[in-house]
């Protein structure tokens, strides 16, 4: 046998357990969530095995239709707000002394440790009627009445934000950090204003960053559903919180049709940002 | 670089020695595997039982009956020994042969129930469930906030309570008392009924601003909601917390349910779970455990041991003649779903 | 120019306090003196749920230990796993010269698990497991977990052999070197930091992980997350709090150590390159 044969033997027994475990646990489980949803509910195990399409039928009702389109326009939103506070931030943060720069990353890193249904309970404190934040705001005379805050969308939204924001700043920063600045300098000798600098070349180079970061945004937000029993007042408001409502009346074919069209989301999301040439890489994030 | 690897090698049979050391430690043979919703049995109570038997309770937390249903269904009751939860969900267990008849000469203490909690529509014979606690669902208004007086369910719909009401999220308790606000029973079965409760229901989404219990226990804590369609247990603390709170007991009539518990044919730990039960019977633990709950004590035995506290909170102690006309939620087989499917519905909205 | 930096660091310093405040919170409340079984106000101070951290029922102690024992066992395999299998993708790739299609397309697959929303996976790994039959919770905890922290793992070791310098592989190959050698005293010993970061990345996703684990957990108290959740919804104990304080302590502190070390090291080897 040649060594060359020997090696990819070698290889390919390296990466044995990667394919095998792949496919069974992510592959295989995706199909059968898949194929569930063409099923119809039945007594055993939940679903009655006959081939239907009524579950897709049934997501054109206006109840679901509603829940998803609120869903999206949430996430939209999320990722909106979280380019416009995440990025500056990972270029601030980017541009700043390593030492200084090492505190920040710290500062960061931290939360991310702790978990993140005890920061949401924290958010819930913050923002009750009589809680610290309109307590403060009528201390200052800012408001007279305490203002509705909590199970609000609007709290939903913020708890979005809150979580998600590190998965923007992260990307966004590590790519400033690779950008070669004395091409900005250059353009700033050459006269661009700063702000024109800013977009013409800082943005443009580290578009990949960015996008990553809209990418690991985004597809979580929308299935984020104790988000929405936390601070939301338990509406149904994300389609995650659909799907679960779903499981727990004992609709898996509907909640596995939900998943296939989250699935198909993603994947045109994912397939959207490798079109304008991000890579996988990158939504590793760090 | 050898240094670098000699390190990983290191950590990683830690972790490893670490990992295996945790395995083994849960000793089987003296356990008791309970399911219910957190905290609803004063851990207190469960720590002196431990010191008393040796036997170790684990404790499943559930957020929901649907979630505790939907588990034990799967399982077929495995892993678990007692089940803790409300009425009409004991009697679609027991319907489906989930679980078995305790055995009463094991369970003293049973005698010192309350009869008038006993032979109810799950367990009719008294063979297989052992009441907790019972409570109402109350409408409890905040007084300072309110800008309507709320005598009824019907007044729940007033345009003036837009998005000012807290509720608890059971669509077969929501659904019941919409269609006692109509004048009908809280377990009606005929679709053309149930068709107009949706109509009626539909409507009063607008005035809701939380589902959930403790999500609305806490929106009328902070003065977020002025009024609330809560089990007795929250409007307990409310009346604790807030002079504003107060309780109404609607003019239709109360719904009531009865807490309690239930034992798997499956379990593994059958002595165990009997002695559990005849513990939580005793008449000082079960006057204990009433009022840390804040919930009607079942227990006639408990009673010299309730405190003044107690008999003065108007969402336990409820006058007889406040009770007339109360309902109870029972398991009404295939017509369940249409319940869920009216309460899907009104959520989604 | 001083200006802009007192713009920045103030900006830096605002978004840093909004994700600090709901832990501040948390921290403060961690000495709340109220005994309520849903302490929502702040009464006064306290040490008791400190004191009370591991003791009797309510305790966090078991679902501590499960969730420790989940994220390493999930953890250790990853490890393995992805390691392996981001040295065999990239290794191939470099002795064919090209990546193979089915390398590209597991790939692919692979890391699905942190690009699809969690609640999806978690319904997977729900009616995958039932129609198995796999039943224990800890196996079934660790299976899951374990899908979810592959990726992380992999792509941390495959960037890294990416940018190694493949001129080494080829001198020791050219040197007689077997593979199995290269993979043990080459590429193993400079992939470890990437190893590590990507196991510290993945325990902290299994230690944090809710969604999934709500899904495929039966019976029993649960994780810490788990545990959390249903307190959160049904009255809160504030040990919670006190735990995620000591929690969040050991984790500063542990930043903070291999800050230090890195800049030590850092240091030493700018002296070292100066001398």
């Amino acid at each position: 046998m040649t060594t060359d044969k020997k090696d990819s033997r070698f290889f390919r027994f390296l990466k044995l357990p990667m394919y095998l475990w792949t496919l069974v646990f992510v592959f295989v489980s995706l199909t059968y969530v898949i194929g569930l949803s063409f099923m119809g509910r039945g007594e055993l195990i939940g679903v009655d095995g006959l081939f239907t399409l009524a579950n897709y039928a049934r997501l054109r009702e206006p109840q679901y239709l509603k829940v998803l389109l609120n869903s999206l326009k949430l996430a939209a939103l999320t990722t909106v707000l979280c380019l416009s506070i995440g990025y500056p931030f990972g270029y601030l943060m980017a541009r700043l002394k390593p030492g200084a720069r090492t505190v920040v990353l710290m500062l960061l890193i931290v939360p991310f440790w702790t978990n993140s249904l005890i920061r949401i309970f924290g958010w819930r404190i913050l923002l009750m009627g009589n809680g610290p934040l309109n307590t403060f705001l009528q201390n200052l005379g800012l408001i007279e009445k305490p203002l509705k805050l909590l199970n609000t969308e609007g709290a939903v939204f913020l708890g979005m934000v809150y979580a998600l924001l590190p998965l923007m700043i992260m990307p966004s920063s590590n790519a400033v950090e690779k950008l070669d600045y004395s091409v900005v300098e250059a353009a700033r000798d050459l006269g661009a204003g700063p702000l024109k600098a800013f977009f013409t070349i800082t943005v443009p180079l580290t578009l990949p960053g960015l996008m990553a970061g809209c990418v690991l945004v985004f597809i979580p937000s929308m299935g984020l559903f104790f988000l929405n029993d936390m601070l939301g007042g338990g509406k149904t408001l994300l389609t995650g919180n659909l799907i679960q409502n779903l499981i727990n009346s004992r609709d898996l074919p509907m909640a596995s049709a939900l998943s296939a069209l989250m699935l198909l989301v993603t994947g045109a999301v994912i397939a959207l940002y490798r079109k304008v040439g991000g890579s996988s890489g990158q939504l590793s994030m760090f | 670089m050898k240094k670098n690897i000699l390190s990983l090698v290191a950590l990683l049979m830690a972790m490893l020695i670490v990992a295996l050391s945790t395995l083994g430690l849960a000793d089987e043979a003296k356990t008791l595997n309970i399911i219910s919703w957190e905290g609803y049995v004063d851990e207190d109570t469960i720590n002196a039982f431990e010191q008393e038997t040796g036997i170790d309770v684990i404790w499943s937390p559930m957020s929901s009956i649907d979630e505790m249903l939907l588990k034990v269904q799967q399982s077929g009751g495995e892993g678990y020994d007692l089940i803790l939860s409300s009425d009409y969900s004991l009697d679609i267990l027991r319907q489906e042969g989930l679980l078995q008849k305790l055995d009463m000469s094991k369970l003293p203490n049973y005698a010192n129930l309350n009869p008038i909690y006993l032979g109810q529509f799950y367990d009719p014979a008294n063979e297989y469930v052992v009441p907790y606690v019972s409570g109402c669902v109350l409408i409890v208004v905040n007084k300072a906030l309110c800008p309507i007086e709320v005598t009824s369910y019907a007044d729940l719909w007033s345009e003036e309570l837009r998005g000012s009401v807290a509720t608890l999220d059971l669509s077969r308790v929501i659904i019941g008392l919409t269609l006692k606000s109509m004048g009908y029973g809280m377990n009606e079965t005929d679709p053309a009924i149930l068709a107009e409760a949706k109509d009626k229901l539909m409507q009063l989404y607008p005035n809701i601003l939380t589902f959930g219990d403790n999500e609305s226990y806490t929106a009328l804590s902070g003065g977020e909601a002025s009024v609330g369609l809560i089990y007795a247990s929250f409007a307990s603390l409310l009346l604790q917390e807030n002079p504003d709170i107060q309780v109404v007991y609607p003019s239709e009539g109360l719904g009531f349910g009865v807490d309690g518990f239930v034992l798997t044919s499956a379990s593994q730990n059958v002595d165990n779970a009997h002695l559990f039960l005849d513990y939580l019977m005793r008449p000082e633990v079960a006057a204990h455990n009433a009022e840390y709950q804040g919930y009607t004590n079942v227990n006639k035995a408990a009673e010299e041991f309730l405190s003044d506290y107690y008999w003065a909170n108007p969402a336990v102690n409820i006058p007889a003649e406040s009770m007339e006309g109360s309902e109870i939620v029972q398991n009404i087989g295939e017509a369940e779903t249409l319940y869920t499917d009216i309460y899907t519905a009104f959520k989604l909205q | 120019m001083k200006k802009k930096r007192i713009g920045s660091t103030l900006f830096l310093t605002l978004v840093l306090l909004f994700l600090y405040l709901p832990i501040v919170v948390v921290i403060v409340y961690s000495f709340n003196d109220n005994p309520a079984r849903i302490p929502l106000q702040f009464t006064g101070w306290t040490t008791r749920w400190y004191e009370e951290l591991f003791a009797g029922k309510g305790g966090y102690g078991s679902a501590l230990v499960l969730s420790l024992q989940v994220a390493l066992w999930s953890v250790l395999s990853s490890v393995v796993i992805g390691t392996l299998g981001a040295v065999g993708m990239v290794q191939a790739t470099l002795r064919s010269g090209k990546g193979s299609r089915g390398d590209n397309l597991m790939e692919s697959i692979a890391i699905l698990p942190i690009m699809i929303p969690e609640i999806i996976l978690g319904l997977a790994f729900m009616v995958i497991f039932d129609a198995l039959g796999i039943k224990g919770n800890t196996i079934r905890l660790v299976l899951a977990h374990t899908t979810f922290c592959i990726p992380y793992v992999f792509l941390s070791v495959k960037s890294r052999m990416v940018s190694m310098d493949t001129a080494l592989f080829d001198a020791a190959r050219d040197l007689g070197a077997t593979q199995r050698r290269i993979l043990r005293d080459i590429t193993l010993p400079l992939c470890a930091p990437a190893i590590l970061s990507g196991a510290f990345l993945a325990f902290a996703m299994s230690m944090d992980d809710f969604v999934i684990s709500f899904f495929v957990y039966g019976v029993g108290e649960g994780t810490l997350p788990l545990k959390i959740y249903s307190s959160v919804k049904t009255g809160v104990s504030l040990r919670v709090n006190a735990l995620c304080t000591l929690m969040i302590l050991a984790v500063f502190l542990l930043v903070a150590m291999n800050q230090y070390l890195q800049a030590v090291r850092a240091k030493k080897e700018r002296m070292l390159q100066k001398a």
